[in-house]
């Protein structure tokens, strides 16, 4: 999927981080340094002296399903060499529809451990007490408008005619429950994939485990049968080069998946709540109509 | 004159030849005629051979430059100079270290065209890369190299017309450069009253070959007699110098005739110099014939056999000339018919030609010269006509030599005419393979299609006189390889005049010989295959269709020949071409989908080859699929192929997938389509349809949506027309169809997809939207009913079908869909969890707990299976 980015700018001023400016990053395209062009922007801003300090990134993502690979690994790079640094994940199809959905978010000192280390067999993820709802923890935003900004809006909202606006009332859910639920599915399978993958590498190491056992068994009844002959015992360490371990299947993106099912999840229940809401609010509205007309 | 060219130059001028390095000693040809050319041989000096070599290079270097092949002469060149430095002890004996003026004057020559060449630019701009970089080169080496003979060169340049061995002329020496004594050379009186042979033959070329042209220019300036002689003389050369230019172009095709001309000419200069030149002309047969038999002998068959048996026994050796073989050959015959030696001989002869021209293609893979192909069928034509004008005659190739009967009547030949006559077809299929098949040469090539076919029509008639079954089959089977790719107009027309024969007749006839009578499996096949072809192409699939049921041949066909294999690919490509304008969709699908899946129908029907990559395959793979190819008027139009079949597939995948929208598990019919589909669909931006293809998909899309009549104007429009409907048989009747198949399809996408929003649906506004009958709605509507894919029943007095909302909605489908799947998820993860135990205890599991937690699956499985059943309770769940 496309998806826009681009960088934020701003200042840490006292416990808060003030995000006052952004640009976007260009396209991928070849001709172009990205990070000379970053340079280039920021260069320019302090000449026109607007805020210039990079404090982190934006990126567009689509109801919810913004985690991802690139994502974390960028977010790692930002927090490791920028300490304040935050994502900003802007959900396009829910502000189309009405709903202003701008989450900061920051990785978890557990998230950067594990990345750090680079390791993602169970076994560390398991040390490190860490899952898909640790990896990120939610920054809470407070959109401050200049005062300019908020006379034209309160301008602009007179200018809007009474009926419109009202589309957050829209019944209709059908469309979107089923383009989340085709989302959710697809993770749902990946998430099945990985499983099973995981299934499979526990299957192996246990019959590894009873080739091992067996062959030890025999080395040791062969071994009982040179004393009794009086020859030097066999050794017994050669079983570790005899049997390779498998290679552990890495566990971040099952983390990752399930981490975006978990969100996808969260956001059917929350939109069939306010819909069964609504649906209530309109019978009523409803009744009430008939009664009415009945009178 | 010198002496080396009273010797003349022989051999050793050929083996200057640059193309072919390799020297062949001549051929002995005229070991049956007389060796008096023999005697000629006399043992020569040093300097005579050196300079007869010295010779011989030049002279090839001037036919190069007649033709302008650079590259060559600077092959000759090279070879000039390594030749001069053998030659230069015996110059330094001979002459006191002055170069022999015939050599400067080659420089000279050389130098001068070269410089010619160099200074026209238009000129030099046309020249083929290989060759203007060879001119550069040459340019470069001959520069350095005049400088050593600058002084002798000047010399020359004042006296040019000199004979050729006077040197003891003494001139100041001028400056080396050519154009600037030019005009001292026009100046300077001409002093050679009989001119030797070899300048007057320089001038001719120098005056039409560049500019310089000062040398013919004196020559007129001079004395009159001169003049004339100079001009007589040149016009003799003149004819001689075109004459070897022809030569030179038929050299550049065949070596061994050129050295045989060449060794003639030489010897005509050496015997007559100068008197009958026209004879030279006229080529080798007519000057000097072999003589065959000895001027009293008397001649009779017995004699001509034994002749023949010897000029055929030269056969195939290495070393024998195939042209002058050829010769012999047809002097033979003219021999056995001047003498009135029967028609047997006259079969033989001609069959020891037939096989005397086949072997005069040395290759096998290339094709022969199309004049000796028609010299080919004229000697086959000829020896049918002999066969079929004598009753007694039998040309079979178990007769052996020795039971031969020629010269009475039950007349009994060894020979086959019938291999001559497969051979002859295969090189016609050659020749045309051979040509563009875009140009008129093509067509030119086609018109003795004809030709092969009535000689093909004749041998079969002299095959069924006197043939075994099994050659009559094999005559038949040529016959139908000339005929089973051919729509015949009449055999499709209704208002037949009866008697007449059709192709299709004409095709059964043969066929069901083959079938009777034939022993080779191999043959059988084929003429079931070409049978099959033929009634596609007239559109009689039942019986193809039965055909090729019965025959069986789709589970044996991939062990036969690749040849085989093609026509069986051809006969399928046909046949769901015919199922197609039929409207048997879903057979046309079959019949294609197999050809079409691979993604190189081009090369399954042998009909191109594809680009090569990564070496796939060596040369000589590459050289056996090529000699596989189909020639292009047999092959079958790509275009129109890929089309009928995306457009088969369309009507059949389309429906289907609408009917199984929410099938976890649901197939694809057809693998090419569904990608070709999932391409466009994943584009941002489809632009208006481009290709047959890309009509064919956005085609695919509005049916989807049940947009039948955007699908139809997709399919059927002006520039479909023109590239594929066009093509077809009926093509009205093939539009029709797709129309009628369109609707319907369209119809039962659209009940598909949209019949959970209504609760009834009239199936008057049905047919109204789909411009369908009622009646047919009705029916189609019934179907669907019946195979369960619908749920709805019809109420007849309202016209109505009721649709029962059993079916889940979109929503409830999606989210079963997403119950089962979670319901996988959670199995798989318990399952991790029970081995995470066992992992640690390092023993055997207890799996009888997988049993009980298997259950809440199960019942999820069953769930989705019987949906439509307990839909209702499963929503209570």
């Amino acid at each position: 999927m496309e998806v826009a980015q681009g960088a934020l700018l701003g200042l840490v001023v006292e416990n808060r981080l003030e995000i006052t400016n952004c640009f976007p990053f260009p396209k991928h395209d070849d001709t172009m340094d990205e990070e000379e062009y970053q340079l280039d922007m920021m260069r320019r801003l302090r000449r026109v002296n607007v805020d210039h300090f990079h404090v982190g990134w934006y990126q567009s993502a689509d109801v919810g399903n913004f985690l991802s690979l690139p994502l974390l690994e960028s977010q790692y790079h930002y927090q490791t060499s920028i300490e304040e640094s935050v994502v900003v994940i802007y959900d396009t199809k829910k502000s189309a529809r009405g709903f202003l959905t701008l989450k900061a978010y920051r990785l978890t000192p557990q998230a950067i451990a594990m990345y750090k280390e680079n390791d993602y067999t169970p076994e560390s993820l398991k040390n490190l007490k860490i899952g898909y709802e640790s990896l990120f923890i939610e920054v809470p935003i407070v959109i401050r408008n200049s005062p300019l900004t908020n006379i034209m809006m309160s301008e602009l909202s007179e200018m809007i005619p009474e009926e419109e606006g009202c589309k957050f009332l829209d019944l209709g859910t059908a469309s979107v429950l089923e383009g989340q639920l085709r989302s959710l599915m697809d993770r749902v399978d990946e998430l099945n994939q990985e499983a099973i993958k995981f299934n499979r590498y526990q299957l192996l190491v246990v019959r590894q485990q009873q080739e091992k056992h067996r062959w030890l068994l025999k080395r040791t009844q062969e071994n009982a049968a040179r004393a009794t002959k009086g020859e030097p015992p066999l050794p017994e360490e050669d079983v570790n080069k005899l049997f390779k371990p498998h290679p552990v299947p890495q566990r971040l993106n099952p983390m990752i998946v399930a981490g975006q099912i978990n969100t996808y999840s969260q956001h059917i229940s929350q939109f069939c709540s306010q819909s069964l809401a609504k649906l209530y609010l309109t019978q009523a509205l409803q009744n009430a109509k008939e009664a009415k007309q009945n009178n | 004159m010198s002496r080396f060219f009273a010797t003349g130059t022989d051999s050793e001028s050929d083996s200057t030849s640059e193309d072919e390095p390799v020297v062949r000693a001549p051929a002995p040809v005229y070991t049956f005629s007389d060796d008096e050319e023999e005697t000629k041989r006399v043992v020569r000096s040093m300097k005579e051979k050196r300079y007869e070599e010295l010779e011989g290079i030049i002279h090839s270097l001037r036919n190069h430059r007649k033709i302008k092949d650079f590259s060559s002469a600077l092959a000759s060149f090279e070879e000039l100079q390594k030749a001069y430095t053998r030659a230069a002890p015996v110059v330094q004996k001979e002459e006191n270290g002055i170069a022999p003026r015939f050599f400067i004057r080659a420089l000279v020559e050389l130098d001068d065209w070269v410089t010619g060449v160099w200074t026209d630019r238009d000129g030099r701009k046309q020249l083929s890369k290989g060759n203007s970089k060879a001119l550069t080169s040459l340019r470069q080496k001959l520069r350095k190299y005049t400088k050593d003979f600058d002084a002798e060169i000047s010399k020359f340049r004042e006296q040019p017309d000199l004979p050729d061995d006077d040197d003891d002329e003494r001139k100041e020496s001028s400056s080396s450069d050519e154009f600037e004594d030019e005009d001292k050379v026009v100046t300077k009186p001409r002093r050679s009253p009989e001119p030797p042979r070899r300048p007057p033959l320089q001038d001719d070329e120098s005056s039409d070959s560049m500019d310089w042209g000062s040398s013919s220019d004196d020559s007129s300036s001079s004395s009159d007699d001169e003049t004339r002689g100079a001009t007589t003389l040149r016009e003799r050369f003149l004819k001689r110098t075109t004459e070897r230019d022809d030569e030179e172009e038929q050299d550049r095709r065949k070596k061994g005739r050129r050295k045989e001309q060449n060794r003639k000419i030489n010897k005509k200069d050496q015997i007559d110099d100068g008197g009958e030149w026209e004879t030279v002309r006229k080529g080798v047969a007519t000057s000097d014939k072999p003589k065959m038999f000895a001027k009293d002998a008397e001649i009779d068959a017995a004699l001509v056999v034994k002749k023949l048996g010897e000029v055929s026994a030269a056969r195939g050796r290495k070393r024998t000339d195939r042209r002058a073989q050829l010769e012999l050959l047809y002097e033979l015959r003219t021999v056995a018919q001047q003498h009135n030696l029967g028609p047997a001989l006259q079969v033989k002869l001609r069959a020891a030609i037939v096989a005397a021209l086949f072997d005069y293609n040395p290759k096998v893979s290339d094709a022969m010269k199309p004049e000796y192909w028609s010299k080919l069928v004229e000697n086959v034509d000829e020896m049918v006509t002999i066969l079929l004008a004598h009753e007694d005659m039998v040309l079979s190739e178990t007769i052996l030599e020795e039971n031969e009967q020629l010269s009475q009547a039950p007349y009994r030949i060894r020979g086959c005419l019938l291999t001559a006559l497969e051979r002859l077809d295969d090189e016609f299929t050659k020749l045309l393979k051979e040509c563009d098949p875009h140009s008129n040469e093509y067509v030119e090539r086609l018109k003795d299609e004809v030709r092969v076919s009535m000689l093909i029509d004749r041998v079969c008639q002299v095959v069924e006189r006197d043939g075994t079954g099994q050659e009559i089959c094999r005559a038949y089977l040529r016959k139908i390889d000339h005929l089973y790719y051919k729509f015949d107009p009449r055999a499709v027309r209704k208002d037949l005049p009866p008697g007449e024969e059709t192709s299709i007749k004409k095709m059964e006839r043969l066929c069901k010989y083959i079938y009777a009578h034939d022993e080779s499996d191999r043959l059988r096949t084929r003429a079931i295959l070409s049978h099959i072809y033929h009634h596609a192409l007239h559109d009689n699939w039942f019986q193809a269709r039965d055909l090729l049921l019965m025959s069986h041949l789709q589970e044996t066909v991939q062990h036969s020949d690749p040849s085989t294999q093609i026509l069986y690919n051809r006969t399928m490509a046909n046949l769901g071409l015919c199922a197609f304008r039929k409207g048997n969709v879903k057979e046309a699908h079959g019949c294609l989908a197999e050809l079409m899946m691979t993604g190189k129908p081009k090369e399954l029907l042998a009909q191109g080859l594809l680009p090569q990559r990564q070496h796939e395959r060596s040369k000589e793979q590459e050289k056996i699929e090529k000699q596989r190819q189909m020639p292009f008027h047999m092959h079958i139009n790509l275009e129109l192929l890929e089309c009928v079949y995306l457009v088969s597939a369309m009507l059949i995948e389309i429906p289907y997938m609408a009917a199984h929208e929410f099938d976890a598990r649901r197939r694809m019919i057809s693998k090419t389509f569904y990608q070709n589909l999932r391409a466009s669909e994943r584009q941002a931006l489809v632009g208006p349809p481009e290709s047959m293809r890309e009509h064919a998909v956005a085609a695919a899309r509005a049916m989807r949506r049940g947009d039948w009549r955007a699908c139809l104007n997709f399919i059927v429009n002006d520039k479909m027309n023109a590239k594929v409907w066009d093509l077809m048989v009926g093509a009205e009747n093939v539009r029709a169809m797709l129309g009628r198949l369109i609707r319907e399809e369209a119809l039962r996408t659209y009940l598909f997809t949209y019949s959970h929003v209504y609760a009834s649906l009239s199936l008057k506004s049905l047919a109204d939207m789909f411009e369908l009958p009622r009646q047919r709605v009705h029916s189609l509507v019934s179907k669907m009913i019946i195979n369960e894919e619908l749920l709805a029943s019809l109420d007849d007095p309202s016209e109505c079908a009721i649709l029962h909302r059993s079916e889940p909605s979109r929503m409830q489908a999606l989210a079963l869909q997403l119950a089962d799947k979670v319901g996988n998820l959670v199995d798989s993860n318990e399952r991790i969890f029970e081995k995470q135990g066992s992992f640690f205890q390092r023993g055997g599991a207890a799996r009888g707990e997988g049993r009980t937690r298997d259950r809440p699956r199960d019942s999820w499985n069953r769930r989705t299976r019987n949906r439509r059943r307990d839909d209702e309770r499963s929503h209570d769940d």
